[in-house]
C-alpha cells in the first residue's frame, strides 16, 4: 500500500511528536514518487532540530523549501515568510506545511486562514504514543482539540510515529498503530499512515496493518550521530 | 516504569516532581523554556505551584523564600537569566538553604545567542555571585543522566543544605531520548527542624530559627565562611563524579571533556580506534567538586604524552586540569563558542594534530 496524499498538507501534532522528521521523510518518499513537492518551515516554537536543518538534504532532491529569511535562521522570533502564502496560493502538486508543536505551534496557521480557507487541506496530526500527554486515546483527543481551536482547522487525518529513537522494536510501532485505531473508533478520523525508521521494516508483520508506512530516515541527528 | 521519549527539559521537569519538588519558580527563556511549560502542566495535578517572576532577579528570591521556609524548590534558566539570579545564589549560600538551580547554557557573553554552549563553566563553579562561595554542580551527557541528576540534586541540597546546581548545554534541553525514571524519592528534608523558617506550629521544639546572610560581628561572619569551607571539602571527599572512556587502554592522548561534548568525543574515539589510533576520556560529571585525582592519574598514565582540554567554550575547563596536572604533561585546548558543536572529524583533526 502506497502513500497518495496530494495537495496541501498541514503535519501538527503534540509537542515532539516528531512531526519534522515525518513532515522531511514525507516530502522525500512523495518526491521520489516523481510528483512536485514544496515544504514550509512553520515551526515557531521549537529552537534546535527544525525543518531548516533538513535544508541542502531536501534541496539538494529538487525540493522547494520555505524558510524565514537565512539571517534569522538561530533567532528565536516568529517570523513567518511571506512566501508561505504564497505557496498556499500557487501549491504544487503536494504541499507540506510543517507546523509547530501544541495548540501554540498552530496558532500560525490562523493567520493564513484566509489563505487556507479557499483550499482543501489535510490537516494530519502526529502521534508518538511513547511522549508525555498522548499515551492514551483522552490525551491524543485533548491535543486535537485544542490544535483545532487554536488553528481554526480541523483534523482531517492520523499519523502514527511511535518510536523510542534508537531503541524502536516492532512492538512499538504496533503500539502506535493500534492506539489510532482506538482513536479513529472514538474519531472516525482517517488513518492516513504510520511511519517506520527504515531498518525496522523488514521485521515488521505488515498483515497487522490497512494503512500504509511511510519509511524514515532520520535527518534531525545530534552531531554525534551524524557520522 | 517502561520508558518514554522526552526532552531534556521535560524530563528536568519530571525528574523534579518524582523528587517531590512541588515549588517552581520560574522566568521563561529560550533554551530552556520547555521546563517551564511542562511543569505548568503537571504541578497542577500533584498539588504544587508553577509560579512565573516577573524577572530572574524576583525568582532568585522566590527561591531563597521557599527554600528557608524547609520546601524542595528548583529554578531553571539559561545564561543571561543565571546572571541575573546570582545576588540570590549568593545570598542562599550565605543562608545555607537547599534550592535546586538548572542552566541550560546558551551562548554569551552578553545576549549572545540561542545555540548551545559551555560558557558558563566559571560562573557555575568559581562563583557568579559574590563572595567565599561555590555550588555544588552536576553536568549531564544526556537526557537519562538529567533525570538522575536532577533528582540526585534535591538530596545533596539538603545533605549539604546550600544550592546544587544542574549544568547542561543547550543540547540538553533540547535533544530527545528515551529515558527512564527512577522511584519517587520517598525521603522528607531531614533536620530542617534545626534550621527552617516553617512556622512554630509545624516544629518539635520552641527554638526560634532564624535565615540570614548578614554578619556583622566579624567571628560570626568568619566562623560562618568556614562553615561553609567545611561542606565544600566533604564535597570534595564525598561527591567527586566522573566517567572514563576507553582509558583501559594505552592510549596517547587524554581527552577531557563535559555534556554532549563529551559524546562527539566519544564517537570520535570510537573512529579513531578503528584507524588503530588510541584516545582516552575522562568526563567529570561533577564540575564541583572536580575530579582532580582522577585526572591527575589519567593524565600521568605512562602511554599518555598530552592532555587535551575540549570545550564550547573559549577554555575555561582547561583552567582547572592544568591545575590538577600540576605540570606533569603538556596541557592543550580546543573549543569553539558561536554555537555549532563542533564535529567527530573536527576533534579527529585536532587530535592528530597533538599525535
Amino acid at each position: 500500500m502506497d502513500i497518495d496524499i496530494k495537495g496541501i498538507v498541514v503535519i501538527c501534532g503534540n509537542y515532539g511528536s516528531g512531526k519534522t522528521e515525518t513532515a522531511v521523510n514525507l516530502a522525500a518518499a512523495r518526491k521520489k514518487d516523481g510528483i512536485d513537492v514544496k515544504i514550509a518551515d512553520l515551526d515557531l516554537v521549537n529552537p534546535y532540530f527544525r525543518t531548516r536543518e533538513a535544508r541542502v538534504y531536501l534541496e539538494d532532491m529538487g525540493i522547494e523549501v520555505v524558510l524565514p529569511d537565512k539571517k534569522y535562521m538561530h533567532a528565536d522570533l516568529p517570523i513567518l515568510a511571506p512566501a508561505v502564502a504564497g505557496i498556499i496560493q500557487q501549491p504544487s502538486e503536494l504541499t507540506i506545511l510543517d507546523a509547530g508543536g501544541d495548540d501554540a505551534g498552530v496558532t500560525v496557521l490562523a493567520a493564513l486562514e484566509d489563505h487556507l480557507s479557499k483550499k482543501e487541506v489535510h490537516m494530519l496530526q502526529v502521534i508518538n504514543p511513547f511522549r508525555p500527554f498522548t499515551e492514551n486515546v483522552q490525551g491524543c483527543i485533548k491535543i486535537k482539540e485544542e490544535i483545532e481551536s487554536s488553528s481554526k482547522i480541523k483534523i482531517t487525518g492520523l499519523v502514527s510515529n511511535a518510536n523510542l529513537i534508537d531503541e524502536t522494536i516492532p512492538e512499538h510501532i504496533y503500539k502506535g498503530y493500534n492506539l489510532l485505531k482506538d482513536i479513529s473508533c472514538e474519531t472516525g478520523l482517517k488513518i492516513e499512515f504510520i511511519t517506520a525508521v527504515s531498518h525496522l521494516i523488514p521485521q515488521l508483520e505488515m498483515d497487522r496493518f490497512t494503512c500504509p508506512i511511510l519509511e524514515i530516515n532520520r535527518k534531525l541527528n545530534p552531531p554525534w550521530k551524524r557520522v | 516504569m517502561s520508558k518514554v521519549l522526552m526532552k531534556g527539559n521535560e524530563a528536568i521537569g519530571e525528574a523534579a516532581i518524582r523528587a517531590g519538588c512541588k515549588n517552581y519558580f520560574a522566568y521563561p527563556i529560550t533554551p530552556q523554556s520547555e521546563v517551564a511549560e511542562y511543569l505548568a502542566k503537571r504541578m497542577p495535578e500533584v498539588d504544587g505551584v508553577f509560579l512565573q517572576g516577573e524577572s530572574e532577579v524576583a525568582v532568585g528570591y522566590m527561591i531563597f523564600g521557599a527554600a528557608a521556609a524547609g520546601e524542595r524548590v528548583m529554578t531553571t534558566s539559561s545564561s543571561p537569566g543565571v546572571s541575573l539570579m546570582s545576588e540570590a545564589i549568593s545570598y542562599i549560600s550565605a543562608a545555607q538553604c537547599p534550592a535546586v538551580f538548572v542552566n541550560i547554557m546558551r551562548g554569551g557573553p552578553g545576549l549572545g545567542g540561542i545555540l548551545p554552549s559551555q560558557g558558563d563553566y566559571f560562573q557555575a563553579t568559581k562563583g557568579g555571585g559574590h563572595g567565599d562561595y561555590h555550588l555544588l554542580v552536576l553536568a549531564p551527557d544526556g537526557v537519562q543522566e538529567a533525570v538522575e541528576m536532577t533528582m540526585k540534586a534535591f538530596t545533596l541540597a539538603e545533605k549539604y543544605r546550600g544550592p546544587v546546581m544542574i549544568l547542561g548545554d543547550g543540547l540538553i534541553g533540547q535533544m530527545m531520548e528515551p529515558v527512564e525514571f527512577p522511584d519517587d524519592l520517598k525521603t522528607e528534608p531531614s533536620n530542617k527542624d534545626d534550621w527552617a523558617t516553617s512556622g512554630m506550629d509545624t516544629r518539635k521544639s520552641n527554638k526560634r530559627n532564624l535565615v540570614r546572610s548578614l554578619f556583622l560581628d566579624p567571628k560570626e561572619l568568619n566562623a560562618n565562611n568556614l562553615a561553609l569551607k567545611a561542606k565544600y571539602e566533604q564535597m570534595k571527599k564525598e561527591e567527586v563524579l566522573y566517567e572514563g572512556y576507553n582509558t583501559d587502554t594505552d592510549y596517547k592522548v587524554l581527552i577531557v571533556s563535559y555534556g554532549t561534548m563529551s559524546r562527539v568525543c566519544k564517537t570520535s574515539i570510537d573512529m579513531m580506534k578503528q584507524e588503530g589510533i588510541e584516545v582516552g576520556l575522562l568526563r567529570p560529571k561533577s564540575l564541583f567538586p572536580f575530579p582532580e585525582e582522577a585526572i591527575f592519574k589519567a593524565a600521568t598514565k605512562e602511554s599518555c604524552k598530552s592532555v587535551i582540554s575540549i570545550e564550547m567554550s573559549m577554555g575555561q575547563m582547561v583552567e582547572d586540569v592544568e591545575r590538577c596536572i600540576k605540570g606533569q604533561k603538556k596541557v592543550d585546548f580546543y573549543g569553539e563558542c558561536g554555537g555549532e558543536i563542533p564535529s567527530p572529524e573536527k576533534i579527529i583533526d585536532v587530535i592528530k594534530g597533538l599525535l
